[in-house]
């Protein structure tokens, strides 16, 4: 089965990390991730500038990992990105802002794409809130 | 058509569970994870509320282990592939954000 | 064939973004000329409200937004009746209420759906 995956929650909330785990869980099972799109507070699980406090799980690392090591296609949402201050080193320069808080492999889009995962998927699964 | 809904909300401070029960559906079937476990807390009104309602009721393995919370018999704990295919088995899936 | 999305909007329209994030999701889908559904449910009906002021706390009038889904052609707008009578709302001109019974049937039809 080809799944799209929303996420609407930062790398500290619990369906952060669950959706991750369900992630994992849909590559293991032989299904396959059409896109990951990162919407609302959920640009907050991409940003590179996290630090989780030692004794805690990383979340937004261990995203990162996964979305490289499956060479998978993470977008985020420009425009939640962009009014939450997540920018990318493109938009930092575009908006004259201080800090770059997203990098690859992270992409910054539009809603168009998480369309184009609901018609591309036979699934689709959002994570939010708790 | 049967859709699984996916409340991870306390049902004691929020609605979605109540209105997620409002429009459910004769062949639907319900997640708890997260704080949406807490359904399950014995004799509550919501756990009262969700046998009453009669549809298949599922709970996330982790989260009702990591809060004590007992899985009653009308109820299955699923660990995640389960989840994975929870949500092949049911035509879409539709999460309370 | 395309497939169906039907968007639920839960919040009333300034507790946050997400009224307007919802929104966004649908006229996106309208520009591609997608089946797509929005529900105004629960605290979403006062979006429908009428005369409201959004100056007066310095936010967005999502009314213009509300007013483009036609034009981006979503034809599909519902609202809870249910929702609306616990609010003391009656019924808007721009979306169709449904009953419980309804929506569920409703839910049913569309391929995908979207609540938050």
């Amino acid at each position: 089965m080809k799944f799209a995956i929303a996420l609407f929650s930062p790398a500290h909330a619990p369906s952060s990390r669950r959706a991750l785990l369900f992630a994992q869980a849909a590559l293991a099972g032989g299904h396959e991730i059409v896109r990951l799109f990162f919407y609302q507070d959920g640009v907050y699980s991409a940003s590179n500038n996290i630090v989780a406090p030692q004794d805690e799980q990383d979340i937004a690392s261990q995203w990162r990992a996964f979305v490289r090591e499956h060479q998978l296609d993470g977008v985020v949402c420009i425009a939640a990105a962009l009014r939450r201050g997540v920018l990318n080193a493109e938009e930092a320069t575009r908006y004259q802002r201080s800090a770059v808080n997203l990098e690859a492999p992270w992409a910054l889009s539009g809603l168009g794409q998480l369309h184009d995962a609901v018609q591309a998927a036979d699934r689709l699964i959002c994570f939010g809130g708790p | 058509m049967s859709t699984l809904h996916v409340v991870s909300h306390s049902p004691f401070t929020d609605g979605r569970l109540n209105s997620c029960l409002r429009l459910c559906g004769a062949h639907d079937a319900i997640l708890l994870c997260g704080e949406g476990a807490y359904a399950l807390q014995t004799a509550s009104a919501p756990c009262q509320a969700l046998q009453a309602k009669g549809l298949k009721v599922f709970v996330l393995a982790e989260d009702s282990q990591a809060r004590n919370l007992p899985v009653p018999a009308w109820a299955q704990s699923v660990d995640y592939p389960a989840f994975v295919q929870l949500s092949i088995d049911y035509d879409k899936v539709n999460t309370w954000l | 064939m395309s497939k169906s999305l039907l968007v639920i909007s839960r919040q009333a329209p300034w507790s946050g973004p997400s009224a307007r994030e919802a929104l966004d999701i649908v006229l996106a889908g309208g520009a591609f000329d997608l089946p797509i559904g929005l529900l105004f449910l629960d605290d979403g009906v006062f979006q429908l409200a009428p005369s409201q002021d959004a100056k007066a706390v310095q936010q967005k009038d999502l009314s213009a937004n509300l007013q483009a889904l036609s034009l981006f052609g979503i034809d599909d707008v519902f609202a809870c009746s249910q929702s609306m009578a616990e609010r003391g709302l009656t019924s808007p001109a721009s979306a169709q209420t449904l009953s419980g019974e309804q929506i569920s049937q409703m839910i049913d039809r569309y391929d995908q759906v979207i609540t938050l």
